[in-house]
C-alpha cells in the first residue's frame, strides 16, 4: 500500500490530463478550427464562421462526452468481469453482452427484410437500433442470470456465458448469409463502432446508464476486493456471494449494454484498461482501481478518437480499429517491462 | 447517382465464386477447314474499354474481355460460332476461355445491369433464369418472372448451382469482383459455359452503355444493339451540347450519411461525369477516386454547407425522412432550400431501384434528368425518368 498523498497526486494530474484530452478532441477533426475558436465557440462567445459552432456544439462535444462516458463504462466493466471471474482475461463482453447487442442489431438491420422482403431501410433509425441492441444484450444478461441463481461455479457461468455467445453469432451468421450487401454492410459498420451522432437526449440517457453501473460498482468494492481472495474466503469475510454477484453481473450488463447500444462493440478497451490501470497504479486495491479506471478509460478513448478523426484529413477511421492498434502495443510494452502481471 | 451502391451489389453478389474456365460446348473435332488466324474488327468499340470484338476468318467471332473486374492480370476469349457451322469448325479447345454456338436460345444472366440490354435487343424471351428475382424492375421481365418463365435461381445474390445446372442454359452471363469463382466453376465442369460481363468496371457514362454490344454477338443481334447504342449516343451528346449552353452551373453535393461518415462518389466516377456533363460544378470533381469517397461528415459540411443542389441521398425519398436520420442535414442549403433530388422513389413492382438496373443502359436519360434539374430552363416539357425531387 502506497501513502495516500501519492495517490491524490497521481488522480489530481489523471485529472489534468483527462480535461487536456477533452479539449484536444473537441478541437481537432476533420475540419480545422482554431484553438481560440474552439474556445470561443464552447463558451458561446461569436465566431464568424456559423457552421463551425455548429459542428463543436452537435456533433464534437456530444462525440467527447461519449467517449469519456463509453471509455469509462467498458473500463470499469472490464475491471468487475477480470475480478468476479479472477481471469485477466474476461472483459465486457465475456458474459455474451456484445454478441447479444450484436444479434439485436443483425435482427433489425438484416432479419426484418427477410420477412418483409422489402427494404426496410426506414425502420433502421440510431433509436430502433440503440432499443434493439439493447433488447438483445439484456435478453442474453437475463439468461446468464437466470443460470447464475442456480450455478454455485462462477468458472461454469464464464463458459456458459461464451457458449450464449457461440450461439448469438451463429445467428447472425446465418442473418448475413442471407441478407443482401448494403444491410450487410450496414451491419458490419456498426460492428466497427461509432462514437459520433448521439443526439444529448441519447447521451442523458448514456449518462444515467452509465452513472448506475457507477454507483453499483462502488458499492460493491468490499466484495470485489473479497474476490480477489477466492471466494471462500470472500464469504468467511461475510460477504453475500449470490448477491453481490448478481449486482456485478447487473452493473456490468447496464454499462457494456448500454454503451454497446449506443455506440456499437467498442473492442478492447474494457480488456486492457484494467491492466494497464493495474501497471500503472501498482495496486489491485478497488478502492482505487475503481475511480482509476473510468479515467483512464475516458483518457484512452478520447485519444483513439482524436487519432480516429486523422485531424485535417476529410477521411476518418473507425474507432474500433484504432482502439486495438493503438492500445495492444502499450499493453504489450508495459507487460514486458514490468516482467510481471499485477493481477 | 451512386456507383458504390450499385457495386456493392454487384460485390455482395460474389461472395462464393471461383474463377475457372474450360467449357466445350458442342465443339466436334471433325474437322473441315481452320481458319488462319487472321483478325479483323467489327462493329467499332468506341467508348467501353473493357471488351473487343473480332471477326477471325467468316464464321468465328471473338469477344475479349479485358477487364472482367478492376486490375484483372488476364484477359477472357470466347470464341462464337454459328450453331450449324459448329460441326464443320475446329478450333483450340485451349486457345478459348469457352466456344459458344449461336445463336443462344436460352440464358442466365445474373446482374439487374444485364436486363435492359436483353430488352433493348429483344431477347428477354430468351432468359430462363436470374438469381434474386425480386431486384428486377422491368416490367416485360416482372410479367415473365410471374408466368413462371424467368426461374429463380437462388437467394442471397448468389447463383444456386444446382437449379442452374437443372435449367440447363446455353449460356451464363456471371460477374465477378476477382479470379475466385466457386460456383462458375462447377457450371464449367457441367459443359455450361459461363462469360463474364464487365460493364461495372467501366468508368464513362457512354462506356457503360456500350456493353449492350457485348450481348449482341451471342443472339445474332449486332445491327440492333449497333442502332440503340448510337440513338443513346447521340441523345447524350446532344444533351450534353444543350447542358453547356447555360448560362451558370450550380454547385452540388451528393451521397448521404452512415453514422458520422459521408458516402459519396468520387471525382472521377461514373456518377461525378454525369454532373460534370450536365454542366454543374461536383464540390468533389477534383477527388482522384473512381469509386466512392467516405468523408467524415463535418468536412462535408464544411465544403457543400452552400451548394445549390443536393443529389441522390442514398435510399431517402423525404425530408422528414432526411431530417430524422440526422440533424445535420438540415445544416445544408440544399436542405433549406428543397433542392434535393432522388432516384430512390422509383421502384420496381417488387421493390428494385429502377435507377440500378437502367441507369446504366440509359446514359442519356440518367443526363437529361440532371440537365432538367440543375438548369430548369433548358428542357422543358421534360418528364424525368429517375430523378424525383424529395417529398
Amino acid at each position: 500500500m502506497r501513502p495516500k498523498g501519492t495517490y491524490t497526486l497521481r488522480f489530481g494530474i489523471l485529472m489534468v490530463a483527462l480535461c487536456g484530452c477533452l479539449l484536444l478532441n473537441i478541437s481537432l477533426g476533420s475540419v480545422s478550427i482554431s484553438f481560440t475558436d474552439t474556445l470561443k465557440a464552447i463558451f458561446g462567445a461569436e465566431i464568424q464562421n456559423k457552421s463551425l459552432t455548429y459542428i463543436i456544439w452537435n456533433y464534437r462535444i456530444p462525440k467527447a462526452f461519449t467517449a469519456i462516458m463509453s471509455g469509462a463504462g467498458l473500463a470499469l466493466s472490464g475491471l468487475l468481469m477480470q475480478t468476479l471471474f479472477r481471469n485477466p482475461l474476461a472483459g465486457p463482453f465475456v458474459l455474451g453482452i456484445s454478441s447479444g447487442a450484436s444479434l439485436g442489431a443483425a435482427i433489425l438491420i438484416m432479419g426484418l427484410s427477410l420477412f418483409s422482403g422489402i427494404l426496410s431501410a426506414s425502420m433502421v433509425t440510431d433509436v430502433s437500433l440503440a432499443l434493439a441492441s439493447s433488447m438483445g444484450s439484456f435478453l442474453v444478461l437475463f439468461l446468464v442470470i437466470g443460470v447464475a441463481t442456480k450455478i454455485k461455479d462462477t468458472m461454469a457461468l464464464l463458459i456458459i456465458g461464451l457458449m450464449f455467445g457461440s450461439i448469438t453469432a451463429a445467428v447472425v451468421s446465418v442473418l448475413s448469409y442471407f441478407t443482401n450487401a448494403e444491410k450487410l454492410q450496414q451491419y458490419v459498420y456498426w460492428t466497427f463502432g461509432s462514437l459520433g451522432d448521439l443526439s444529448w437526449n441519447q447521451l442523458g440517457i448514456l449518462g444515467i446508464a452509465i452513472l448506475v453501473g457507477i454507483g453499483i460498482s462502488i458499492f460493491s468494492i468490499k466484495p470485489l476486493n473479497g474476490y480477489l481472495l477466492g471466494e471462500h474466503y470472500a464469504q468467511s469475510l461475510g460477504i453475500h456471494l449470490k448477491k453481490s454477484r448478481f449486482l456485478i453481473i447487473i452493473a456490468t450488463g447496464i454499462l457494456a449494454g448500454s454503451i454497446t447500444a449506443f455506440a456499437g462493440p467498442i473492442a478492447f478497451i474494457g480488456l486492457a484498461v484494467p491492466h494497464l490501470t493495474r501497471q500503472i497504479f501498482n495496486t489491485t486495491d478497488h478502492k482505487i482501481l475503481v475511480p482509476a479506471v473510468l479515467m483512464y478509460g475516458s483518457i484512452t478513448l478520447l485519444l483513439c478518437d482524436i487519432v480516429a478523426q486523422l485531424p485535417g484529413q476529410a477521411e476518418v477511421l473507425p474507432i474500433n480499429a484504432i482502439t486495438s492498434l493503438i492500445g495492444a502495443p502499450v499493453v504489450i510494452w508495459l507487460l514486458m517491462r514490468k516482467r510481471k502481471m499485477i493481477f | 447517382m451512386n456507383i458504390k451502391t450499385k457495386l456493392r451489389l454487384k460485390f455482395s453478389k460474389s461472395f462464393f465464386y471461383i474463377v475457372l474456365f474450360l467449357c466445350f460446348f458442342g465443339c466436334k473435332t471433325n474437322k473441315k477447314e481452320s481458319f488462319p488466324v487472321s483478325h479483323s474488327k467489327t462493329g467499332k468499340i468506341e467508348y467501353a474499354k473493357g471488351f473487343t470484338i473480332e471477326k477471325s476468318g467468316p464464321d468465328i467471332t471473338l469477344v475479349k474481355i479485358t477487364s472482367p473486374w478492376p486490375n484483372a492480370k488476364s484477359a477472357y476469349t470466347y470464341a462464337l460460332v454459328p450453331k450449324d457451322k459448329l460441326p464443320a469448325v475446329t478450333l483450340d479447345r485451349n486457345a478459348y476461355d469457352a466456344i459458344i454456338g449461336t445463336p443462344v436460345e436460352s440464358v442466365v444472366v445474373t446482374s439487374t445491369t444485364h436486363i435492359p440490354a436483353l430488352e433493348g435487343l429483344g431477347i428477354l424471351d430468351k432468359l430462363v433464369g436470374f438469381p434474386e428475382t425480386k431486384y428486377i424492375s422491368s416490367k416485360a421481365a416482372r410479367n415473365r418472372i410471374e408466368e413462371g418463365q424467368i426461374k429463380e435461381l437462388g437467394s442471397n445474390e448468389t447463383l444456386n448451382t444446382e437449379m442452374v445446372i437443372a435449367l440447363q442454359p446455353e449460356l451464363v452471363v456471371g460477374f465477378s469482383i476477382n479470379a475466385q469463382n466457386k460456383a462458375y466453376n462447377t457450371l464449367e465442369r457441367s459443359r455450361i459455359p459461363v462469360v463474364y460481363n464487365g460493364d461495372w468496371t467501366e468508368e464513362t457514362p457512354l462506356g457503360k452503355a456500350e456493353w449492350i454490344k457485348f450481348f449482341a454477338p451471342f443472339f445474332n443481334k449486332e445491327k440492333e444493339a449497333e442502332n440503340l447504342f448510337s440513338e443513346i449516343v447521340l441523345n447524350y451528346n446532344n444533351a450534353k451540347e444543350i447542358a453547356a449552353q447555360a448560362p451558370t452551373s450550380p454547385t452540388v453535393i451528393s451521397g448521404a450519411m452512415y453514422k458520422d461518415v459521408w458516402y459519396l462518389p468520387g471525382g472521377k466516377s461514373w456518377a461525378a461525369q454525369f454532373i460534370k456533363d450536365a454542366n454543374a460544378h461536383y464540390m468533389w470533381a477534383e477527388t482522384q477516386e473512381s469509386g466512392s469517397l467516405s468523408l467524415s461528415w463535418e468536412s462535408v459540411l464544411q465544403k457543400g454547407k452552400n451548394a445549390e443542389y443536393w443529389i441522390a441521398p442514398s435510399q431517402f425519398t423525404s425530408y422528414k425522412g432526411l431530417g430524422n436520420a440526422s440533424e445535420h442535414y438540415k445544416q445544408f442549403d440544399a436542405f433549406k432550400n428543397r433542392n434535393i433530388f432522388t432516384y430512390a422513389s422509383k421502384k420496381g413492382e417488387s421493390g428494385g431501384l429502377l435507377y440500378y438496373e437502367l441507369a446504366p443502359q440509359r446514359p442519356d436519360w440518367v443526363l437529361q434528368d440532371l440537365i432538367h434539374i440543375f438548369h430548369p430552363n433548358l428542357l422543358l416539357d421534360y418528364d424525368p425518368h429517375f430523378f424525383k425531387p424529395l417529398e
